[in-house]
């Protein structure tokens, strides 16, 4: 049974939307149950799958029983597996946190939510374990159509917001499917590894060269790197909260995923070094997401908001991660350390700023003042996490960086270096306006007698906050200890990088 | 801003020119995507599958992996159609015309309704008299296009049809009825609830039986499994699970297409409407 583990991660949450959807019609509670169910299945399975590869290397997958090039297949290595450990426990503590949120955000049409939650989740636990590329593009439309879906039930500006992201992603989507499409006609075939394989001699080609730019320009629209971004705030924004949780953190870190298994699993390092001013624009196109996101982020006065443009300029740290990640011996190191934390620091920001919403009905970062009083936990969790992010040690945002101007050192580029230090200034800009209006500035009116705790978001929502803040510290710790090198020297390993340069 | 957007437009058509410029020929048969893996499905699908419509065993065979997610997807797009669309508040008026004299009323307690039969009648928003030669054309169409829905659904294996093409025509005619009577009758006949069931039942039946084939020694989907409880050649019993995850996708895309068109056209009430 352990071997078909692969695909009952995969399959688990897509039997939790079709049990939800019977049985909620009747049965109010029953979807939120079901969905922890399959979600808890989930996540233990991507344990035990994740301990497996890192014991005997990468896992495969035969679906239908079909040898690889004719048929699909699941291939799981260090990457695929910590993914699916993160995206399925990014999961799981979101819907215990959404649980509450939901009845009050949308209560006629709770069950309807589940089901559209776990078919998103089903979708990006599928990205994550694919290894064929049209079928990668299904499953992301499975992601992306729950996702647009979520994103419109929001707020009332929110149907607009779902709207242009619907329309945004779809061009996305057919830019992938363009460049997709195009690789088949140079080649013949859709596995990854099998397009590895038969890539190489037509590096040259202007096919396959047009289709990297096309599937390239699409995943930048999905993960929403800066000219591409202008769906991401408002979805942001005006989605539910358990939704701006979850498609901040998860989604938007499988399609970063996805981006680095098409570009290093297809298209390997030496198609990048071939074609030289690819990896400079790569770079330069997310130091630019790096400025220009914390500019916008400075600029904004919605908490909600605010985070989104601070979600651009995380993405930009990852882009260029990927861009430097063939000239150093780091190789995907800075890349997976940030992915990792910031999915943890983003989430438990977005938990705690929609908390403040689910409570206080404050959106605004200029009416936060005396939040330490009314909701000391929550305020101490959003502060918390902020300390993670601008990079105070030993948080995940200063391994982060750390490694990221390690590698930027290493590859001779100084002006890196330059833009990270001034992100990380701006980024002290914008979130210490938080901090100053949580703790600094007084509450503008005494509150009454008994205010001290009774503001405080419900357990069920404060958990996951807790749990995903205080990891963003841990996991800085756990990087520096060492402990998950083998992972990462597993994943340089399979994209063939971080050797010598 | 439409200047920028006419200069991006003309690169993206000039990438695409561009990426053209070295494709094969138009129907090369030495190009790449005729040689790779085509000849293979060409020569042993037949054997392997005992389908004699490549197309299919592809579709649901070979890649039905990708086509379980397709009808996901639908299914997906009825949810969505569902959580954004279907209006619970029963803040609602409803009109009702007294037939003996013409005069239109209007109710506004939600709860208040009128003894339709001879005496009122249901007066809908867009109502329009349906016409007596459309009503009895339809009526008698309808049943023959549901058969041939199920007939292109069953074919799938032997003849260009399938499970989305066959959902897609028993669809249509429910909302031709809709469309020729009006959306009550439609609503009355088939009940939301069942309609919804019959979106999950459908992905059910397709996902069911792939996982059906994990606990009886198979990968998911590997149909030859089933063998252990349908003794039957393995090649044959291929035939019969692509069968079977085609009428599931039949069933979904039926019950979506009409979730989705009552949706719509009653603005998520599902009472009145076109």
């Amino acid at each position: 049974m352990n071997q078909q583990l692969p695909m009952v991660i995969v399959v688990l949450p897509l039997f939790g939307t079709i049990a939800g959807f019977c049985t909620g019609w009747w049965a109010r509670k029953m979807p939120f149950i079901l969905a922890i169910m399959a979600l808890g299945g989930s996540f233990t399975g991507a344990v035990v799958v994740a301990s497996g590869v890192m014991k005997t290397g990468p896992l495969h997958y035969h679906i239908s029983g079909w040898i690889p090039p004719f048929g699909i297949e699941y291939r799981i290595d260090h990457l695929n597996a910590l993914l699916l450990v993160l995206i399925s426990f990014l999961a799981l503590a979101t819907a215990v946190y959404a649980r509450s949120s939901v009845e009050k955000e949308m209560p006629d049409r709770v069950f309807l939510f589940w089901c559209l939650y776990l078919l998103l989740i089903t979708g990006l636990l599928g990205i994550a374990v694919t290894g064929d590329l049209f079928n990668l593009f299904v499953l992301l439309e499975v992601a992306s159509l729950a996702g647009y879906a979520l994103v419109a039930a929001g707020d009332r500006r929110a149907a607009v917001a779902g709207f242009r992201y619907l329309v945004i992603g779809t061009v996305g989507a057919c830019f992938y499917l363009l460049g997709v499409g195009y690789l088949y006609i140079a080649t013949g075939t859709l596995n990854i590894k099998d397009l590895a394989v038969l890539l190489p001699p037509l590096y040259g080609s202007g096919t396959v060269i047009t289709a990297f730019i096309f599937i390239l320009a699409g995943l930048a629209i999905k993960i929403a790197l800066f000219p591409f971004h202008a769906w991401q705030p408002d979805a942001y924004t005006h989605a539910p909260s358990a939704v701006s949780v979850i498609i901040s953190t998860a989604a938007a870190k499988t399609f970063t995923y996805a981006l680095i298994r098409v570009m290093f699993s297809v298209f390997t390092i030496d198609f990048m070094r071939s074609n030289a001013p690819m990896t400079g624009v790569v770079c330069w196109t997310g130091a630019a997401s790096i400025i220009i996101g914390s500019v916008y982020a400075i600029a904004q006065d919605n908490l909600k908001r605010m985070l989104a443009y601070s979600s651009i300029a995380n993405v930009g740290y990852l882009v260029l991660g990927i861009g430097l990640c063939g000239a150093t011996s780091l190789g995907l190191k800075p890349v997976v350390v940030h992915l990792v934390n910031h999915a943890l620091i983003k989430g438990a920001m977005f938990m705690a700023a929609c908390a403040v919403i689910y409570r206080q009905e404050l959106r605004h970062i200029s009416g936060l003042q005396g939040l330490s009083r009314q909701m000391p936990v929550t305020a101490l969790m959003l502060v918390l996490a902020s300390l993670s992010m601008i990079g105070l040690p030993p948080g995940g945002g200063f391994v982060s960086k750390w490694y990221l101007i390690l590698a930027s050192i290493e590859s001779g580029q100084w002006g890196f270096v330059a833009v990270i230090f001034v992100s990380t200034l701006l980024m002290l800009v914008y979130f210490w306006r938080v901090i100053e209006m949580i703790y600094i500035r007084p509450p503008l009116s005494e509150p009454a007698p008994v205010t001290r705790w009774s503001g405080e978001q419900p357990l069920g929502m404060m958990i996951p906050c807790v749990v995903l803040s205080v990891l963003s510290f841990a996991i800085g710790l756990v990087w520096m200890s060492g402990a998950l090198d083998g992972l990462i020297q597993g994943v340089n390993l399979n994209f063939g990088l971080g050797g010598v340069p | 801003m439409r200047l920028i957007g006419f200069i991006i437009v003309c690169i993206c058509g000039g990438l695409l020119l561009y990426g053209t410029s070295e494709f094969p020929d138009w129907g090369d048969p030495a190009s790449p995507a005729s040689t790779h893996l085509s000849n293979d499905y060409i020569e042993k699908a037949f054997d392997q599958t005992q389908v004699p419509n490549l197309v299919t065993a592809v579709l649901a065979d070979y890649r039905g992996f990708d086509t379980m997610f397709e009808t996901a997807v639908v299914f997906c797009a009825g949810l969505a159609c569902l959580l954004l669309l279907r209006d619970y508040s029963r803040k609602k008026e409803r009109f009702y015309r007294h037939v003996p004299t013409g005069v239109i009323l209007q109710v506004k307690h939600p709860e208040k309704k009128l003894p339709v039969g001879t005496e009122f009648e249901y007066m809908d928003k867009d109502w329009v008299p349906s016409d007596l030669i459309i009503k009895n054309v339809c009526r008698i169409l309808i049943p023959f296009i549901q058969i041939y829905a199920l007939y292109v659904v069953a074919h799938g294996d032997f003849s260009p049809g399938g499970g989305f093409q066959g959902g897609v025509i028993f669809g249509s005619s429910l909302i031709l009825l809709a469309i020729s009577y009006n959306l009550r009758t439609l609503v009355q006949r088939v009940k939301e609830k069942a309609l919804g069931i019959l979106c999950a039942l459908g992905v059910l039946v397709y996902v069911g039986i792939g996982a059906l084939c994990m606990p009886l020694g198979g990968n998911f989907l590997d149909y030859s499994a089933l063998t252990r409880i349908i003794p039957w050649d393995p090649h044959h019993i291929r035939a019969y699970g692509m069968l079977g995850v085609e009428i599931g996708v039949g069933i979904a895309v039926m019950a979506v297409m009409v979730v989705i068109y009552i949706n719509i056209a009653s603005e998520g009430r599902h009472d009145e409407g076109l």
